[in-house]
């Protein structure tokens, strides 16, 4: 039996783009023949391959199939699987009934799950195999891998059941050889040589120096990169990726502190920003890169913290500080940039320009700042983003849906990293969906993964045409630099 | 508390449904009344709805009538605007401050013209439609409103805001009834027992965004849901959608919005009645637009009440709802054009998107803050989920001695259940104050009657609108037009509501003005209404069977809604036919027997003994018959109720107090053997033993004959040891036998014998059951695995705390429906269960050392003959029959029998209980009558031409016809028959069998129906003769 369709229909019917279509036709992913009428030929067994990948229910489905299924009790002897064995044994996933024993099997996860189906598993399969006790299938399968994490499935479960804390510990349990590839190396890399990409210190400081030079000669006047400035208030990480791939990124921040006259600095040891121990599920590697972070405040001296780039990198230091060190938490402070920002902003210490920007604008609301502060520390910061962003641009426009119900970009949880490509662009086909129905044209977002996803990838599989940018990006570039030189004299 | 401190007035907080019932209860039986109703009128929720289930009646056509009885009867006080504010005292004397807000309108002088609204230049969104439609800030809360008197929103008044502007209402109205200067007062109202029916607000699921509502136009609650398909509702019951007013196509139901979430609100419990009231507005669509797509989105279907399995069935086969087991996350808009999306699992677990024009969130029923707060204030204990703490054992109890709680504030509940806790609570307070009764009620004497049998015929014609049901289709005016041409027709009115209040005391001041004598009211039917307007008829002095009702609502405008043009010419027909037999109606008096003040009640379960022991303590003699050796019935195998109440120590408690009570009188080993008298006076034969008999005169009966239980035939029961019934297994839990002590692993079959094509209903408590079971087996040892294979499970109301506990404390739940029923097989040392697991669709293997069988409940086949002695229904299933499924449960078509627990259907311990209380109440409220007034409607011999042939004798259902000898005036000797008044029930089948003529049913003569035919067959007057 052929399924005849064109690349549209197919694309609304898994909810991707047709680029993504062409692409799975070119890759061989979907085997197809052209067809008349700009119409493909599938057979229908890869049609049904297909929709069994991604869990959906099948469109079509032939006379011959449909009675074929019907046919075929889900018990006849001769197909039937092998039953699972439930009796009494320990269970190690099953640390409390909050993580899995709650569940009312209701399928709230399971609809919320952008990639509910991906390898026939979903959120709600993934509580239930480890309510009863399947946890070597469920450690030894990528889907949690797959999972950015993002956490809608567990803002909508009607029970509180704690799914993000089941992957995780998941994630925990996998042998460390078995989990993907750079996520580990990026772990070992940053407790060996201290920053995920194993950049060299000499390098590192090359670098700030003389990117600190050229915002001197553009913008900002007597800038000197401030590293390892003893009793400077505030501790600013950087994000590996930044000096490795683009270190004018860097800058945008600098920009920004400069005029805000922050007295701030960077270390020229364990600057990094990252911390992949969260998503490997690490926690000891997690506990040691915050417990470096703190050591380096004291070392300098400061009495506040920014990690500037990564939504993650808030939350598993947040996180540490109040599981592992909660007393480090009375002696600094630590900003998420939204507080740093609308801290300036609200004190004078930085005007912005609206008319900087007059694109039609959008706030993509990064997992972690939003839903998952929410849930751990009681405050997610959803109206301080679009506060800040509504400063900076003329014309502004929500996703809809957004804050606690937002979908994520897709490349959360170390996603952007993994190996699982074709997963990461269909999770993403939401997020290009709501943008398209936006009509933005720019895109803002607070975390590095969010923007690289949006930009890169759902940009060019679903013909986005958008314009991404950090929000401090946003800032910087709306910045009115007095040419009084106040800024100046406070930074003499 | 000595009996010359009681006072015998009580005062009911709420004037829902729950509450008037309380109160019209209390009032009939001897208590004066206070209905305290924080709004501007009584009626509650109730009002609001279309129709309701399972009976799709007009929700405003069945309330109405009990609205008015309230606004109308003399010992009921209605106090609107109403809140109380503090209670002092004790049970038998409390002193209740309540505060009247300022109304701004004088009731007395109100004559609710409505000029005042019509002129009233301020519009404000109207709360009775879910602001959804506008109001005046003068108004009323709704059309049928009871006190129909206008009233000031003071926070939309112009005047009131700005005392300087506005007050054109003032300035009009005809009585002067406006008085801007209103203030609050406060009452000191002294009562021996308070009642509270404090009600229930529905969630608000504005609270999130995750369902949109507030967000996207087209997502509305099932409250306007209901409005919409309201004919008095914001569109007049055409569906639409709310954003671009275009016909809807596709329909989706979210159940549990603001229910069995602790994410998004804090209510943990279960609403009990979305889901069948989702059930009910999806067939009301389905009904109106076929072609309307309708699914309904759920967890749990929980319909486990009498007849709603057969709703649930006939929406899901006959009318092509959908029903599809996700629950759904959230809500979102696709494309800008109104669209919504909705992304979930089906149920075999495939990822399904699609696209609706309409969705309705099925919200739950909370208890309002304020409520807590008094609650609090007074001293009455609150469960965890915010309702009124009650014992299963004494169900409309509080924790404060003399305060008695019903309705939705005992937890959630539908209608049935919220009109017995209100019977109930008025039962224990008839018990309370016993000694009082009789001490603060007024009865007021009806006008004298005058003598129309002289009189030319002057008939009034009063055409009801119906709001839009039945002026919707019918021409009203055309027909009021008509009906004025006819012969001796001297009054013709139409009303919007002809049963409501304000309508009812303009039919008393025409008909004295007009000077009328016989009445035809154009409206609906006499089954449910003619009793409110022969009421009217004899307050305005006239008697009272001198009314004829025409149906043009339910035999015309219902069913020729698409043909309008020959609906009115129905309709005219129908007029003139009852103008043409009311002419010939005639004065009757009804028969006044006294009343037997003893009750019969048939079984000794809880049922029975809660009955009879209440009305006991109401001081009436009470027969106690139980066919076994001991009082008790099922509950001797039940070992505690569903929130852990003990119920072996209430039982034995109970039995004692049945046995002690001076006033009650327990045959063992007896059963009915015959029966005979009628409502007041029965006299039945009970058989005790094998061959004792003895008569017993009984002024009313209720039949509490229980249920017995389901031996199953399926899951190899009977034949291995290790698989038994679940009551088997509570005796042999109860005395930890070794199969129970030693088991590791055990096995729990939901639905064993229920919900099957041969039984198609809910056994009700064979859930929460099993899953308490299950707790227990759990708490004993934590290490033990136990697994629920379930269909449905039905934790309805608070009881879903403990099915959160169970799966909380690691029982396993699977569901079976899908992948079909288990199956058992003996392995070595135990029973093997194979059964589908329903999330990862896999095969699952569970060795268990014992499996446990939730099996139903039957119906006692002993039912059928007492149904046949007391000429009662039963119901597809064997149970018995209720008059009413919504607002008469305990009640029968025969007057003066009544039902209560497992007889009428399978329920846990504290429905019948509160069942029970309820027959109590009906029959106090019967004895406290002292007398009864027989329907005179029965035949009459013409003895002239009577000619003895007697064959009325032998068709005569009730033997109410005998020959007998008279003379006639030459002094012959003749036979001719005789009528029994008492046995008579006018039925008319001598009528029909007598080929003389000598024999009439009154006010169904040949004379009259012979009119009536010649009146259909006549060609209505030409236009022209208009």
């Amino acid at each position: 039996m052929i399924y005849e369709t064109k690349v549209n229909d197919l694309a609304e019917e898994f909810g991707v783009h047709r680029n993504t279509i062409r692409n799975w036709i070119n890759s061989g992913v979907l085997p197809a023949q052209e067809g008349p009428g700009r119409r493909y030929l599938i057979q229908w067994e890869d049609y049904k391959r297909l929709c069994d990948k991604y869990n959906r229910e099948p469109r079509f489905v032939p006379d011959v199939a449909a009675a074929g299924e019907s046919a075929a009790a889900p018990r006849s002897p001769v197909s039937a699987p092998v039953p699972v064995r439930l009796g009494v044994k320990t269970n190690p996933l099953h640390t409390s009934p909050a993580l899995a024993d709650i569940c009312l099997t209701c399928g709230s996860c399971a609809g919320a799950c952008p990639i509910a189906g991906v390898d026939d598993l979903d959120p709600r399969k993934i509580v239930r195999m480890a309510f009863l006790g399947l946890e070597e299938e469920l450690v030894a399968s990528g889907w949690p891998w797959k999972c950015t994490l993002c956490g809608k499935c567990e803002a909508v479960c009607p029970m509180n059941v704690e799914i993000v804390q089941l992957l995780r510990q998941i994630r925990a349990r996998c042998e460390r050889d078995k989990i993907p590839a750079a996520i580990r190396k990026g772990v070992v890399t940053c407790l060996e040589k201290g920053n995920n990409l194993g950049i060299p210190k000499d390098d590192f400081l090359a670098l700030a120096r003389e990117m600190g030079e050229e915002l001197a000669q553009t913008s900002c006047p007597g800038f000197v990169t401030p590293i390892d400035a003893r009793g400077a208030r505030l501790l600013v990480t950087v994000n590996s990726k930044l000096p490795f791939a683009e270190p004018e990124a860097m800058t945008w921040w600098w920009k920004i502190l400069y005029a805000a006259g922050e007295s701030w600095t960077i270390s020229s040891e364990y600057w990094e920003g990252l911390n992949w121990g969260l998503h490997a599920g690490d926690y000891s590697a997690m506990r040691t890169i915050v417990k470096r972070i703190i050591d380096n405040i004291e070392r300098l001296n400061c009495t506040a913290l920014l990690l500037p780039e990564c939504g993650h990198a808030y939350y598993a230091t947040r996180y540490a500080l109040e599981r592992w060190f909660p007393e480090s938490l009375q002696q600094f402070k630590m900003y998420t940039v939204f507080d740093l920002l609308l801290e300036y902003l609200n004190e004078g210490r930085i005007r912005l320009d609206p008319a900087s920007q007059t694109k039609l604008t959008t706030f993509h609301d990064s997992c972690h700042y939003g839903r998952h502060s929410l849930k751990t520390f009681g405050h997610g910061y959803f109206e301080e983003a679009r506060t800040l962003t509504r400063a900076c641009c003329t014309r502004y426009v929500d996703l809809v849906p957004d804050r606690e119900e937002g979908y994520c970009c897709g490349a959360g949880g170390g996603a952007w990293a993994d190996p699982f490509g074709a997963e990461r662009v269909f999770h993403g086909r939401i997020k290009a969906r709501q943008i398209g129905a936006s009509g933005a044209k720019l895109v803002v977002t607070s975390c590095i993964n969010c923007r690289d996803q949006i930009r890169f990838s759902l940009n060019r599989e679903f013909n986005l045409n958008v314009e991404v940018q950090f929000l401090w990006e946003l800032v910087a570039n709306a910045l009115s630099m007095t040419p009084q030189g106040g800024n100046e004299a406070r930074h003499a | 508390m000595p009996e010359r401190t009681m006072i015998g007035a009580v005062l009911v907080v709420g004037g829902g449904i729950s509450g008037m019932q309380a109160a019209l209860d209390l009032a009939d039986s001897g208590y004066f009344v206070y209905l305290v109703e924080k709004t501007g009128a009584i009626g509650g929720a109730m009002p609001q709805y279309n129709k309701v289930f399972p009976t799709n009646d007009c929700a405003m056509c069945i309330i109405s009538p009990k609205l008015v009885e309230c606004g109308r009867h003399p010992n009921i006080r209605i106090m609107t605007l109403s809140t109380v504010i503090d209670i002092t005292g004790k049970a038998g004397n409390f002193t209740v401050r309540v505060l009247e807000h300022p109304r701004y309108v004088d009731p007395a002088k109100c004559i609710a013209c409505g000029q005042c609204s019509s002129r009233c230049p301020r519009s404000v969104d109207d709360s009775f439609n879910i602001f959804m439609a506008k109001r005046k800030a003068i108004y009323i809360k709704y059309p049928q409103a009871v006190p129909l008197k206008y009233q000031i929103d003071p926070e939309a008044c112009i005047r009131l805001q700005h005392p300087e502007k506005c007050g054109i209402c003032a300035e009009i109205c005809p009585p002067g009834a406006i008085d801007f200067t209103d203030l609050g007062r406060e009452h000191d109202l002294r009562v021996g027992a308070v009642i509270m029916a404090l009600g229930f607000q529905p969630f608000d699921p504005g609270k999130t965004r995750a369902w949109g509502y507030g967000l996207y136009p087209n997502v509305v609650t099932s409250l306007q849901f209901e409005r919409f398909l309201s004919p008095g509702g914001p569109t007049g019951g055409v569906l639409a959608r709310p954003s671009d007013r275009k016909p809807v196509q596709r329909i989706a139901f979210l159940q549990c919005v603001g229910s069995r979430d602790r994410n998004r609100c804090n209510n943990e419990y279960c609403s009990t009645v979305c889901c069948m009231y989702a059930i009910k507005e999806a067939l009301t669509i389905k009904e109106a637009y076929p072609e309307v797509e309708v699914t309904i989105f759920y967890m749990d279907m929980r319909t486990p009440g009498k007849e709603f399995e057969r709703y649930y069935e006939r929406a899901r086969t006959e009318y092509g709802v959908r029903f599809v087991r996700s629950r759904i996350h959230g809500v979102e808009p696709k494309g800008n054009k109104g669209d919504l999306r909705l992304h979930y699992i089906n149920a075999h677990g495939k990822q399904v998107e699609e696209t609706v024009d309409l969705v309705v969130l099925s919200v739950g029923l909370e208890t309002p803050d304020a409520m807590v707060r008094l609650a609090e204030k007074i001293g009455i204990h609150m469960t965890p989920d915010r309702f009124a703490s009650i014992s299963a054992f004494m169900p409309v109890h509080t924790s404060q001695k003399g305060i008695f709680t019903c309705g939705a504030f005992n937890g959630p509940r539908d209608i049935p259940q919220s009109v017995i806790g209100g019977s109930a609570a008025a039962a224990s307070v008839s018990a309370l104050l016993n000694p009082v009764r009789h001490t603060q009620t007024r009865t007021l004497p009806p006008p004298p009657e005058q003598d129309v049998s002289r009189q030319e015929p002057r008939i009034g014609v009063f055409i009801c609108h119906c709001g839009t049901n039945i002026a919707g289709v019918v021409d009203v005016e055309e027909v009021a037009a008509y009906a004025a041409t006819l012969p001796q027709v001297a009054h013709v009115a139409r009303n919007l509501f002809t049963c409501s209040q304000d309508t009812q005391d303009l039919m008393v001041q025409q008909i004295s003005d007009k000077g009328l004598n016989r009445i035809v009211v154009a409206a609906c039917t006499p089954r449910t209404h003619e009793p409110l307007f022969r009421k009217t008829l004899k307050s305005a002095g006239i008697n009272e069977y001198l009314i004829e009702m025409a149906n043009i609502r339910n035999q015309n405008a219902w069913v020729h809604g698409q043909e309008p043009e020959t609906a009115t010419a129905k309709a005219k027909d129908l007029v003139r036919m009852a103008v043409a037999k009311v002419r010939r109606q005639t004065a009757r008096k009804p028969l006044r027997i006294p009343i037997t003040p003893s009750v019969l009640v048939i079984g000794g379960g809880v049922a029975g003994m809660t009955a009879a022991l209440n009305l006991a303590e109401q001081g009436y003699r009470i027969h106690l018959t139980e066919k076994t050796t001991q009082l008790g019935g099922n509950a001797l195998h039940l070992y505690q109720t569903w929130n852990g109440e003990h119920v072996p120590r209430f039982l034995k408690e109970l039995k004692e107090a049945v046995q002690q009570h001076p006033r009650i009188e327990v045959s063992y080993t007896s059963t009915v053997a015959a029966v005979s008298g009628h409502v007041g006076n029965f006299t039945t034969l009970i058989r005790t033993g094998s061959s004792r008999k003895r008569t017993i005169d009984h002024g009313a009966v209720i039949i509490a004959t229980g249920a017995k239980r389901y031996i199953p035939e399926e899951f190899e029961y009977g034949k291995i040891p290790k698989v038994v019934a679940s009551i088997e297994f509570d005796k042999l839990h109860m005395h930890n036998e070794t199969r129970v002590a030693n088991g590791k692993s055990f096995v729990f079959i939901q639905c064993v014998g229920s919900r099957t094509q041969e039984r198609p209903y809910c056994s009700k408590s064979c859930c929460t059951h099993s899953i308490q079971s299950a707790i227990k087996l759990k708490k004993e040892a934590p290490s033990r695995q136990i697994y629920i294979l379930y269909r449905e499970i039905r934790t309805y109301g608070q009881r879903e705390r403990i099915y959160n506990q169970a799966r909380e404390m690691g029982i396993v739940f699977i569901n079976y429906e899908q992948h079909g029923p288990p199956r058992i097989r003996r392995a070595d040392s135990g029973v093997l269960v194979e059964v589908w697991d329903h999330v990862l669709h896999r095969p699952l293997e569970i060795r268990a050392d014992m499996v446990i069988l939730a099996a139903a409940t039957l119906a006692n086949p002993e039912a059928v003959a007492l149904a046949n002695m007391f000429k009662l229904p039963l119901s597809k299933d064997g149970f018995f029959q209720e008059a009413h499924a919504k607002l008469r449960p305990v009640e029968f078509h025969v007057d003066g029998v009544f039902v209560a627990g497992l007889a009428h259907y399978p329920k846990p311990l504290e429905e019948s209980i509160s069942q029970a209380l309820a027959a109590a109440a009906k029959a106090g409220r019967l004895l406290a009558r002292k007398e009864i007034a027989l329907e005179p409607n029965i035949a009459l011999v013409d003895p002239e031409r009577c000619d003895d042939c007697a064959l009325c004798i032998d068709v005569c259902p009730y033997r109410a016809i005998k020959l007998a000898e008279y003379r006639d005036s030459e002094g012959t000797l003749r036979t001719t028959v005789t009528v029994d008044r008492v046995l008579c029930k006018g039925c008319g089948i001598c009528q029909g069998t007598c080929p003389k003529r000598g024999i009439d049913v009154a006010g169904f003569t040949t004379a009259q129906i012979e009119a009536q035919i010649d009146a259909a067959l006549e060609s209505p007057a030409p236009e022209g003769a208009i």
